[in-house]
This record gives C-alpha cells, structure tokens and sequence, in this order.
C-alpha cells in the first residue's frame, strides 16, 4: 500500500503523543487543566537573543543554559526562533558566524498566556515541537513552554486537588445520606457537547423518582445555564447538588464577567452575536427562564473574574411551583 | 388542541421524511419557534416542536421539554449530530421541504379538522 508523506507525518507525531489528551481524559483532569493558564505552567526565566547576534553566540547560550531552543526578540516582542537544528544547519552549512537574522525561523507557532493548558496541550499534540514561546495580549514575549512544564504544573495542580477531595469526603460523611454532587465541565462554543450535563442530571432526577414536574424544572434550569457557560464564558462548570429538601444547580464560570447582572435578567437583553442566533440562542431569554422555573435565584459577577449563576429547586413545596409564562 | 394526532398523520399530510421514529406515536401540542429559549418556557406535554433549525441542540431541548417529535421545516439538511442523538434520546425526528409558516398551516389542518 502506497503512504502519503502526510501520512507519515502523522505518523510521526502521534508517536511522539503527549501523554494526555486535551479532550477525552478522567474529568478531574479536564477541569485542571481548562483552569489552570499557559501562565501558570510556563517557566517565566527566558534566554534570548537578538537577530544581530551570530549563531554561534546563540549555540553557547544553549550550551551555557542546557536549553534547545532560543527566542530572537526585539523590544520585548518576538521576532524568531533558533532552535539546535538550525544551528546543526549553520555548522554543516558553514554559516555558523552569521547572524541569527537570516537564518531564524520566523514562521512561529505560538501560544497565549491566557489560554487554557489544555490549548498548550492539544498543541504538543498537533504540532511536533517541544517547546512553545508565549507572548502576552500585546505580543511581548513573557515565557517558554515545555512538555514538561505542563506535566509539572499538572502533577502539583492534581495533588492540590487531591487534597481537596480527601478533605470533601470527610466533611460529606457527615451530611444527610441522600446528599448527591455532581460536576460537569462545559467549553466555550462547544455546541455539540452542551446539553449533556442537562440529559445527565434529568436522568438522574427520573431514577430517583422526582416528580415530572421537578425534573423539567431543574432540566431547563441546567440546559439554559449550560448554553449560558458555552456562549458568553471562556469556559466553566455545572456542579449539581440534591439532598431531601431541595436541588441546586451552579454554573461557574472564568471570566469575562458580567457589567450589569440587572441587565442580563432583562427578557430580550443579550450581547450575542448573529452566529450564535443562527443556533437558536442568545435571545436574551437564558437567565429569566432559569429565573422563572427556580425557586431561589442568585447571581453573582465580576469583570475579569467570572460568574456564578445559582438555581434552587425545592422538593417540598412542589405545589408553589413557578407557572407558564409567569415573568420573573 | 384538545385531541392527540398521530404522527403517522402528520407524515402523510406534510409529506415527511423520517429520520428516525422515537417510541411516542402521537402529540397533543405543536410549538413552532427557531428560539430555543422560547421552547423551553413551556409546561406542555407531548409537544411536537416545529422549527426551521436542524443543530443538535433543536434534540436538546425537545428531550428537556419531553418533546414526542421533532420536524425540522425548509428541507433543511440534517447533520449527522443531530440524528445521532435523536436516536439515542429515541424522539421522532422529521424533516419537511416546507416552509416553517406552511408546514403550519397544513398542521392546523390536522388540529381543526379542516
């Protein structure tokens, strides 16, 4: 059978996988690492040069600092990269008194420090390289980043998580036995997966013999907080939480934070834009529905923080529940 | 709308393609919208949603309001995201050629009876 170069090219790659996958890991995992930012796994101590310095200079400061790879900048901004091939190019090309200038690569794959780790992650895994520069919003270099970097920041951010849970358990033992938390993770405009913490906790509620009426309630509190997180957040979780007296539904999200949570509780206010609306959402309408069907409502925000969105459901008045078409 | 229609019915009288054929075999109450937000406010039952959208969040949010079916109006292409989880959710999921307003007006042919 005839292979492709592609082929062989993604051959190659997959070989040298990263050994997580920025989408189908445990979801502990998945929520760490949508938290946690390029900046917080990145080594912030650069070694660079300038695109007038020969190559040999470059090649000593790898030597000097055991490091494979330098950035060429100018005023702070990133201009190039010279990595140990190219210098092995310069030495067998006899160019290696020559300066970095003509014979950097200037076609740079980079990454943002605000980005999500798992955007560092799915990159180590599309792309061949071992490190990523990683420049800031105005394009000033700020830190490298390595595969090992991220395992680094992701081994330290799973034992802190650890220790959260081992502290959760001992505090849950001693609630109400009924008591049931779940947690969902939901991405920025991934329409094909939003929803799913809904069907989730609506087939949970049926199996334990919610009324019908609960079920729908709690299940459009969730659909619509969940398109809430996945339109207007970088990202954010649903976390579900049912004892014998009530559900609650909690969508947290990162950022970007809401101005006037007056506002978005107006039927009709939205800021989305027409694609969204294309979809069959952004009408506005999110956040007095969930208002609607929610015995309790609670939202909280701050620019540049994130948001929390909080639905009550109460189990023992199902009597007082909300009715059609009533305005909040 | 007080009596159920089938939905053998309304696959005969819209000239229907069926994507797939979920277990409920009849609606009591049709919903027409393209806004999902819109669907959702409603307490109805064995609601037929009506809509000119084809994504997967049209099955959503049928499956959130215990929809018996779905037609997606204007011949729109459905994606295979979208039956995948029509099957999965098992809700009908039809498609007509017609327009959202005339696939309307042939339902409320059926409802009244005209």
């Amino acid at each position: 059978m005839l292979r492709t170069r592609k082929n062989r090219y993604r051959e190659l790659i997959s070989m040298q996988n990263f050994p997580i996958s920025a989408d189908k890991s445990p979801n502990t995992v998945l929520e760490v690492i949508t938290r946690l930012r390029v900046r917080d796994a990145m080594a912030r101590k650069i070694h660079t040069a300038r695109k007038t310095d020969t190559m040999r200079k470059i090649q000593l400061i790898m030597k000097a600092n055991k490091i494979s790879g330098v950035p060429i900048t100018e005023e702070g901004r990133l201009v190039g990269m010279v990595s140990v091939d190219d210098i092995l190019s310069a030495f067998d090309q006899g160019y290696i008194g020559e300066a970095a200038d003509e014979h950097m690569t200037r076609k740079l794959v980079v990454l943002e420090d605000d980005m999500p780790l798992s955007f560092a992650i799915s990159y180590f895994n599309k792309y061949p390289y071992h490190r990523f520069p990683v420049i800031d919003r105005e394009r000033r270099l700020v830190g490298v980043i390595s595969s090992r970097d991220v395992l680094t920041s992701l081994i330290r951010e799973l034992d802190k998580e650890i220790q959260d849970l081992e502290s959760r358990l001992e505090d849950e033992s001693s609630r109400n036995e009924s008591f049931i938390h779940r947690e969902y993770i939901v991405k920025k405009f991934d329409f094909e997966n939003a929803g799913h913490a809904s069907y989730e906790i609506k087939k949970l509620l049926k199996e334990k013999m919610m009324p019908p009426k609960i079920v729908r309630r709690a299940s459009v509190a969730c659909y619509e907080l969940e398109i809430n997180v996945a339109i207007h957040s970088v990202g954010g979780r649903i976390l579900f939480d049912l004892d014998d007296r009530q559900i609650s539904i909690t969508a947290l999200d990162d950022g970007p934070g809401i101005e006037d949570v007056n506002q978005v509780l107006q039927e009709g206010y939205s800021t989305a834009n027409e694609w969204i609306r294309t979809l069959g959402f952004g009408a506005g309408m999110g956040l007095p529905n969930t208002r609607r069907v929610s015995d309790d409502f609670d939202i909280r925000s701050k620019v540049g923080a994130g948001t929390l969105v909080r639905s009550v459901i109460r189990l023992d008045a199902p009597e007082t529940a909300p009715e059609e078409g009533r305005k909040p | 709308m007080n009596d159920s229609i089938t939905i053998d019915r309304i696959v005969l009288d819209l000239d229907c393609c069926t994507i797939h054929r979920g277990q409920k075999s009849t609606v009591s109450s049709v919903i027409a919208s393209g806004l999902m937000s819109d669907v959702l406010t409603t307490d109805r039952e064995e609601i037929l949603l009506v809509s000119n959208l084809s994504t997967s969040q049209v099955v959503r949010t049928a499956d959130m309001v215990n929809a018996s079916a779905i037609l997606v109006t204007n011949g729109k292409p459905i994606m295979g995201d979208t039956s995948d989880l029509a099957r999965e959710l098992d809700i009908t999921l039809l498609t007509t050629e017609l327009p959202l307003f005339e696939a309307c007006c042939e339902l409320g042919k059926i409802v009244t009876g005209n």
